[in-house]
């Protein structure tokens, strides 16, 4: 079997970095390129952020180029975890790993124009604000054809939103980006809150890392405690949510979740732009354009996370923490 | 004198194919490209029609980048007065190139990139709904300081909108690309309705300008013939408001214009006002000014340029 070609567009963070790191774990995937966005933490972050993750994984040849620095049209808002910014050095060392000159508009749009005539089309992970992908997608028609479907971490549908009650921050940070997304054509698979709020990491999943992972594992150990999104009040109990890694689970082990279609619209006008909603059962006239993931087995889905990054193939020995 | 280096951004159209030859007709400004996006037309129709009135003007060396085939978010609305080819009923041979391999964004980017390397700039023009642009500034905001000037035909300040009550038609088509170009920081000059509306293509000015054109005559009056929009009540007479040939004949001779700075909000919330250039002439916002708006235009000398301008620019088709 040839591994899924797929293209990652994020704003790491440290979920994002579980994503990456998973991917990167994973022989089933073909990680073609990394794109990055302005998102949880502001543009310059979320590249030496990246830059860090891939030199982690021992991946510094993964094509990675530089996007948007904000949204299309709103104000820019940053991550409810912004407040760890770029990964410190105590937490992951400095690297000379940096984006290359193609911007990520640029990058998104020629691996879509190139896998157009493949047999394996190209998979999107979108697992920041989707402001990179809408620009690729209004610059030529083709580009939407060469896309075999994106799968987007975002959506509060019946869970109610982490940034604000409405929404969820990828679609909060850029609702206009989302609105053009949802409308491409492009066959979407939805990774709402609602469905990341269902495996919660806890101490004991990081304790494995810190015994039985390499280096890359153990790093991102240090990078979740780092940014705690425990919240026992709101979850029931202890554990923070992994949400982007979520995505790349869905593609590795879609055994794992139950899905159903839907018509997905994006409000982005008015105060409660970012809010999305999901129309399950045909009430509305709207064509389904997504199917949505609604819900995961938790146990098995963070089990094999955590057996992947443990495993994770990195040149630990030129991980240096300092 | 050197000719000021400018790229013409357009969606002919037949206001932008006579601003196009206005522009072939003038030795002041060398034009590095045109970039086309889809407005009046369809992306493919527009493309065409910018390589059918290149080839009219002998100029086949000129490079014509197709752009972006939709507005950012909404869905696309077209022109109602350039007639279902978007050449009005001109007709002319299908284009014997194709249009150049870039991306008008790529060629945008990479011609303001080249401007700062040599320390210059570049002037843009824009005749059509801001897609275009709005995807360079958003993607490279830095390219801002490349550019000399953004001379635009778009909105309606004082007057009402054409396409709404509310909304001018370039604006309408693309109101969240306007809203990027217009908080980018570019210097912008726009032309909007409130100038337009005073540079209506009355008969007159229409015989003049084919007289003037000599053999070429039926080409030109095609096209303003079918631009009169015969609204008696609105004008104050037959003839159509010429847009954007203005905003080329404002890089010709700005002593025939005047223009007041205010900050402008272009609105992409409300479905009532959508694309309104909501406009801070006292400042009331608080938020300095971004755009210098033009108020006044001399149309008689404009009309007079133009005759000028276009007369032996136009090459008989098929010959």
């Amino acid at each position: 079997m040839t591994a899924l070609p797929i293209l990652i567009d994020t704003d790491p963070g440290v979920d994002d970095a579980a994503a990456l790191l998973l991917a990167l774990a994973s022989p089933e995937l073909d990680l073609r390129a990394v794109t990055a966005v302005a998102g949880n933490v502001p543009l310059d972050a979320v590249l030496a952020n990246t830059g860090k993750i891939l030199a982690l994984a021992g991946r510094p040849d993964i094509p990675f180029h530089a996007g948007c620095a904000g949204p299309l049209v709103r104000d820019q808002v940053f991550g409810r975890h912004s407040g760890l910014g770029a990964f410190g050095p105590d937490l992951l060392p400095v690297t000379p790993v940096s984006p290359g000159p193609v911007h990520a508009v640029n990058a998104i749009a020629r691996a879509a124009l190139a896998s157009a005539d493949q047999e394996k089309r190209i998979t999107i992970c979108a697992l920041g604000p989707l402001t990179n992908l809408a620009l690729a997608l209004v610059l030529d028609p083709l580009i939407a054809k060469g896309i075999e479907r994106i799968v987007i971490m975002g959506g509060a549908l019946a869970a109610l939103g982490n940034r604000v009650p409405w929404a969820d921050f990828n679609m909060l940070a850029d609702p206009h980006a989302a609105a053009t997304v949802f409308g491409s054509g492009v066959p979407i698979d939805l990774v709402p809150l609602d469905t990341t709020f269902q495996a919660l990491v806890t101490d004991d999943h990081l304790r494995r890392l810190d015994e039985e992972a390499g280096a890359a594992g153990r790093c991102f150990a240090d990078l979740f405690r780092a940014s705690d999104r425990s919240d026992p009040a709101r979850f029931g109990r202890p554990g923070g949510p992994v949400h982007d890694a979520v995505v790349v689970a869905w593609l590795l082990w879609p055994d794992l979740f139950s899905s159903a279609s839907a018509a997905i619209g994006v409000e982005y006008a008015g105060r409660t732009k970012g809010y999305l909603f999901a129309d399950f059962h045909g009430i509305s006239d709207l064509p389904i354009n997504a199917r949505v993931l609604r819900a995961v087995e938790e146990e098995a889905f963070l089990d094999r996370l955590f057996e992947r990054l443990s495993r994770l193939d990195t040149n630990a020995s030129q991980v240096s923490r300092t | 004198m050197t000719p000021r280096k400018v790229v013409i951004d357009c969606d002919p159209g037949i206001d932008d194919a006579i601003g196009l030859l206005l522009a072939f007709g003038s030795p002041e400004i060398d034009v590095r490209g045109i970039t086309v996006v889809s407005g009046n037309v369809p992306l493919g129709c527009s493309t065409r029609n910018t390589l059918q009135i290149c080839e009219l003007s002998g100029r086949v060396d000129m490079p014509v980048h197709p752009g972006c085939f939709r507005p950012l978010v909404r869905d696309p609305i077209r022109g109602l007065f350039s007639g279902s080819t978007g050449l009005g009923r001109l007709r002319l041979p299908a284009p014997s190139r194709e249009p150049a391999g870039a991306h008008a964004t790529d060629f945008l980017i990479d011609t303001i990139d080249a401007a700062i390397a040599a320390d210059t700039t570049i002037t843009l023009c824009s005749m059509g709904p801001l897609t275009n642009l709005g995807v360079v500034f958003r993607m490279r905001p830095d390219l801002v300081r490349g550019v000399d000037r953004l001379v635009m035909m778009g909105g309606a300040y004082r007057e009402p909108g054409n396409r709404t009550p509310a909304a001018e038609f370039n604006m309408l088509a693309d109101p969240h690309a306007a809203h990027i170009v217009f908080s980018s920081g570019l210097p912008i000059t726009a032309i909007g309705l409130d100038a337009s509306h005073q540079a209506l293509s009355t008969p007159e000015r229409v015989a003049r300008i084919e007289a003037a054109a000599g053999p070429f005559s039926t080409v030109i009056g095609d096209l303003l013939r079918f631009w009169d929009r015969g609204d008696v009540d609105r004008f104050d007479g037959p003839g159509g408001p010429l847009h954007d040939p203005l905003v080329i004949a404002f890089l010709l001779r700005p002593d025939l214009f005047e223009a007041r700075r205010a900050r402008v909000f272009v609105e992409h919330e409300s479905a009532l006002a959508l694309g309104q250039t909501v406009t801070d002439w006292y400042g009331q916002s608080g938020i300095e000014p971004n755009v210098d708006i033009v108020t006044k235009v001399d149309a008689d000398a404009f009309y007079s340029m133009l005759a000028e301008r276009l007369a032996g620019r136009v090459a008989i088709p098929g010959q």
